[in-house]
């Protein structure tokens, strides 16, 4: 097998073992790159040149024995709204095409400790607004699957390049499904965990309450492995939890309830196919499923549509070519504000804040945000309910395969549909992750999610795990990349 | 027709926290701009703010000790509004679950007591600064300078209910929360740096109506002496323009500090909608009873508590006042004289008066290390028994503000003991008749004026350490027979 196809824990033991070096991945990573990235577009920014010592000094320290971790070396792609100290961060926007960040996030400091090689800055949805990096100011990208076909959202920049071997494996963050869908789309294993167990310090916040940071990989023990490197607690992030995980059965004792209103229309039977197969394969293991009903999951769209963009409303206030960023001319302050915001901002960005602008107004506060704040926690109520009785939740991670570049573009509420699944895992701060299950008729990948309740991260992902190895997903992306 | 103004207070009080409201930057204070600043007071994209526990524990303090009701779950809220000095374009402050509601501050005014009712107490960050070059408004400037030194630094707004009647009680008002916060050690107190801001809304009525008159809101009064010409100026504004059958219009007036005139702010600001929503990054503060507790034990002794011991040592509430007013060392040297003079009022004289006073001439703020309340209180025994005469007390005190000497060596080195031994005093007297004797008779004769020619003879003749009261009190006894 290529390296580059092998499991980071594989990887490191062939470091450790001298059979190959870090410097040697990092070369082939980037190959890889050079046959893909004109077509595929995952990245805004590649960073080859800028690790040579480093990658030097990672060959270094396996020959001496002394590497920092099962991270030392690995080449990992960073979704571009994750500050890295002295590099752009642009968050596909033109509002940033030429802000450096002054400082890196935190999930980028504790990747330091363990001198991860950082590949490159990843495509994204315009400040991770969208469903299928189509929404970037800087171009779109494309599934290494099948390059007519969008890689999904927001964070379609990561997932294409570790589906495209030119990362091991990538940071990106999920607001709304932004990890899990595009990970679906690509074949990939992608985690959003608990709310408040990855800082969200240096990650540019689109809505805060919502937003996390995880890893997108091929499998899920990369994401253990990344997913223990960047969690706990953090002092620059008052929201980050110091809570311990918690365990929950992972194995036979498990049981897991199907989520029934995802398993209605509005979901294609592609989809519904495999969680089907994924049920019957828990039930041959002795694991008890059930249906389950979380009526208010269909008003999950609507409650995120109020707000995440009254968040982002506010969040995006900033940028307004002051301090750094664009910045238009104007006869006056409130003038260059008023036309930096205009130019900089593309047109999914400005339809979000001018939603959440107009649900915080006064007078309609409480009929939208007030509102939706109330049906979030009833419906956090739900889940709370729900796992009294199942240990696990299981779904389609997005109601179709990727579709067609530009297919949603001119329906916006067509696209806000591809989260549907994903959403309420954000609403109600719950781990989630989407695992590749199979290919559909098209040769497009198909994933399904799981949900667990808050903190239980490590029991999902060894859940997670046990029925990775059942499925045995062992396809790659289409003959041109190879 | 008469009109009853109506006025209530807004006051920002800036805390002296070593670090910013929502993060680890020093609050500095220096004219030097954008020396103190990081990506979170700075609004860079990615920066989070997390509380200052120090500045949470500083505003329940003041909600404390204004009798406030202590909200269990405060919130912070996002101010939304565009401006070039609020890095985030929103304002971290609090909404609808402040720290602390429904309180009341004592305070003195014209030698009485009354009580400010507060609306309430909340938390915000405070702004950059900006400075419009060229014509000084933000619509017009040719450019404009920012500072962010400022750009979070806790700020605690404190809001009275619409109670106040006078520009004068505005006045105390504003001087009891300024002492209130200097005992509480959560300001620098100092107007004149901008540590405490104040804002008036103000209305007049109708005398005979029920309904409070349209509210105008007064920005930009730096002073005490503003606030009350600013207050006096509008009230009087309103009140013409309702004798002229004009309405008043719902609005921000300025006060010019030079023309002495409030006019009329940009409307735009009036009618704002900030969207204020619960702040996602921050949860909620909770400020259960065991944290208030913790806090109540921290609650140092209050103004109006100062002014109640003042008071039982005989001191009138208006003295009390000014008294309570002054620096620490003040109060605790009038309770240590007071301790052993036993009276208040020459004690209170005294140190407002003469101490002060003698301390400005010689260009010193505090008492020097070797100076003693005993010392005083020594003189003002000294006096009160009749050993030395007032100006010789006057004396004794310069003395020992400039070197480390007793008053009674004070005393008996410029010899300002004074005789009061009457026998003494009497055959003194009996010389000084018998060898004036035509004095004497002039006096008999209705020349009155040349009694205290007598008595400054009588006074040299002993060295000057005659009791001149007793002499005067000899001389006319004698003169009678
Ligand atoms: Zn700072």
């Amino acid at each position: 097998m290529r390296i580059e196809n092998k499991s980071i824990r594989e990887i490191n033991s062939l470091f450790q073992k001298k059979e190959i070096k870090p410097s040697e991945l990092y070369k082939q990573v980037f190959e890889n790159t050079a046959q893909s990235e004109s077509v595929l577009h995952a990245h805004l920014k590649l960073f080859e040149e800028d690790n040579l010592n480093k990658v030097k000094l990672s060959d270094e320290r396996y020959i001496k024995n002394k590497s920092l971790g099962l991270l030392d070396g690995i080449p990992i792609a960073i979704k571009d709204n994750i500050n890295l100290k002295g590099y752009e961060t642009t968050c596909s926007s033109k509002m940033l095409s030429n802000y450096i960040s002054p400082y890196s996030a935190t999930v980028i400091n504790k990747l330091d400790e363990q001198q991860v090689l950082y590949t490159g800055k990843t495509n994204l949805d315009e400040f991770a607004m969208g469903s299928s990096t189509e929404n970037s100011a800087y171009g779109l990208t494309r599934n290494p699957w099948n390059t007519e076909c969008v890689p999904g959202g927001s964070s379609g920049g990561s997932a294409a390049s570790v589906a495209a071997r030119s990362s091991i494996a990538a940071l990106g963050s999920d607001t709304g499904g932004s990890i899990r869908q595009p990970a679906s789309f690509c074949g990939l294993v992608g985690f959003k965990p608990t709310y408040g167990t990855v800082s969200r310090f240096g990650l540019i916040a689109f809505a805060s309450s919502l937003d996390q940071i995880g890893p997108i990989t091929k499998y899920v023990d990369d994401t253990r492995i990344i997913y223990h490197s960047i969690r706990g607690f953090d002092p620059k992030d008052a929201t980050s939890v110091s809570d311990k995980p918690v365990i929950i059965p992972s194995n036979k004792t498990a049981k897991v309830g199907v989520i029934k209103e995802l398993m209605e229309e509005g979901v294609s039977e592609d989809a519904k196919n495999e969680v089907e197969k994924i049920i019957k394969l828990l039930k041959a293991q002795g694991i008890e499923v059930i249906e389950v009903s979380l009526p208010l999951i269909k008003l999950a769209i609507s409650i995120y549509y109020l707000i995440a963009p009254a968040e982002c409303s506010a969040n995006l206030a900033r940028f307004d070519g002051v301090r750094y960023g664009l910045r238009a001319d104007g006869k006056t302050s409130y003038e260059m504000m008023e036309r930096t915001r205009a130019q900089g901002f593309g047109s999914e960005v400005k339809r979000r804040i001018l939603l959440g602008t107009y649900a915080l107004s006064a007078g309609y506060f409480d009929a939208y945000y007030g509102k939706a704040l109330l049906a979030r926690k009833k419906m956090i109520d739900e889940f709370n309910q729900i796992f009294k009785q199942v240990d696990y939740l299981i779904s389609p991670t997005t109601p179709t395969q990727a579709f067609k570049a530009g297919e949603k573009t001119s329906n916006p509420l067509e696209m806000y549909m591809s989260d549907l699944c994903t959403i309420p895992a954000n609403l109600a701060g719950l781990p989630s992750i989407s695992i590749p299950t199979g290919l559909s008729k098209e040769k497009l990948p198909l994933g399904v999610q799981i949900i667990s309740k808050a903190l239980t991260d490590d029991s999902l992902l060894d859940f997670s795990e046990m029925i990775e190895k059942e499925v045995a997903f062992k396809e790659e992306p289409s003959d041109w990349i190879k | 027709m008469q009109y009853n103004p109506t006025i209530g207070i807004e006051t920002h009080v800036e805390l002296k926290t070593n670090s910013k409201m929502f993060c680890r930057c020093k609050v500095v204070d220096t004219e030097e701009p954008n020396v103190s600043l990081c990506p979170t007071c700075l609004g860079l994209p990615g920066a989070l703010p997390v509380p200052n526990k120090k500045a949470i524990e500083f505003i329940t303090l003041l909600a404390l000790s204004t009798n406030c009701k202590i909200t269990k779950q405060g919130m912070f809220h996002r101010k939304n509004y565009f401006y070039p000095d609020l890095p985030k374009n929103y304002q971290i402050s609090q909404f609808d679950l402040p720290v602390g509601i429904n309180g009341s501050l004592k305070i003195v005014l014209n030698d009485q007591e009354a009580e400010v009712a507060i609306e309430r107490v909340h938390m915000e960050e405070d702004t950059g600064k900006s400075t419009h070059m060229g014509t000084g408004r933000i619509d017009s400037a040719t450019s404009t300078a920012l500072d962010f030194n400022r750009s979070g630094v806790p700020l605690v707004e404190i809001v009275t209910k619409p109670v106040l009647k006078t520009s004068l009680e505005a006045v105390a008002y504003i001087e009891e929360l300024r002492q209130l916060v200097l005992d509480l050690g959560i300001s620098e107190g100092k107007l004149e740096k901008g540590n405490l801001r104040f804002d008036a809304n103000i209305s007049v009525a109708n005398s005979e109506s029920d309904v409070l008159g349209t509210k105008v809101e007064i920005k930009n009064m730096n002073s005490l002496r503003s606030l009350e010409r600013a207050i006096d100026y509008e009230i009087e504004r309103q009140i013409k323009a309702l004798n002229n059958g004009e309405i008043i219009a719902q609005e921000t007036r300025h006060w010019d500090e030079g023309k002495e005139v409030t006019k009329p702010m940009r409307s735009k600001e009036g009618s704002a909608d900030y969207r204020y929503f619960s702040d996602p990054d921050i949860p909620n503060m909770v400020l259960d009873e065991e944290f208030v507790n913790i806090i109540k034990s921290k609650m140092p002794k209050l103004p109006y508590q100062k002014r109640l011991e003042l008071m039982q040592t005989g001191l009138s509430i208006g003295e009390a006042n000014i008294l309570s007013k002054s620096n620490d060392w003040i109060v605790k040297l009038f309770h240590d004289v007071y301790s052993t003079t036993k009276n208040s009022s020459s004690t209170y004289n005294w140190i407002t008066g003469e101490l002060q006073g003698q301390m400005r001439k010689v260009e010193i703020n505090e008492l020097p290390s070797w100076f003693k309340a005993d010392s005083l209180s020594e003189i003002i025994n000294l006096i009160e028994s009749n050993k030395i005469s007032f100006s010789s007390g006057k004396v004794i005190l310069a003395a020992l503000l400039v070197k480390n000497v007793t008053p009674y060596d004070v005393a008996k080195e410029q010899n300002l003991f004074q005789e009061n031994d009457s026998e003494k005093i009497l055959q003194i007297v009996k010389n000084v008749i018998t060898e004036n004797s035509e004095v004497v008779v002039r006096i008999k004769n209705g020349e009155d004026k040349l009694i205290g020619f007598l008595v400054g003879l009588i006074i040299k003749s002993s060295g000057g350490s005659i009791n001149p009261s007793i002499a005067k009190d000899l001389l006319s006894k004698e003169l009678e027979e």
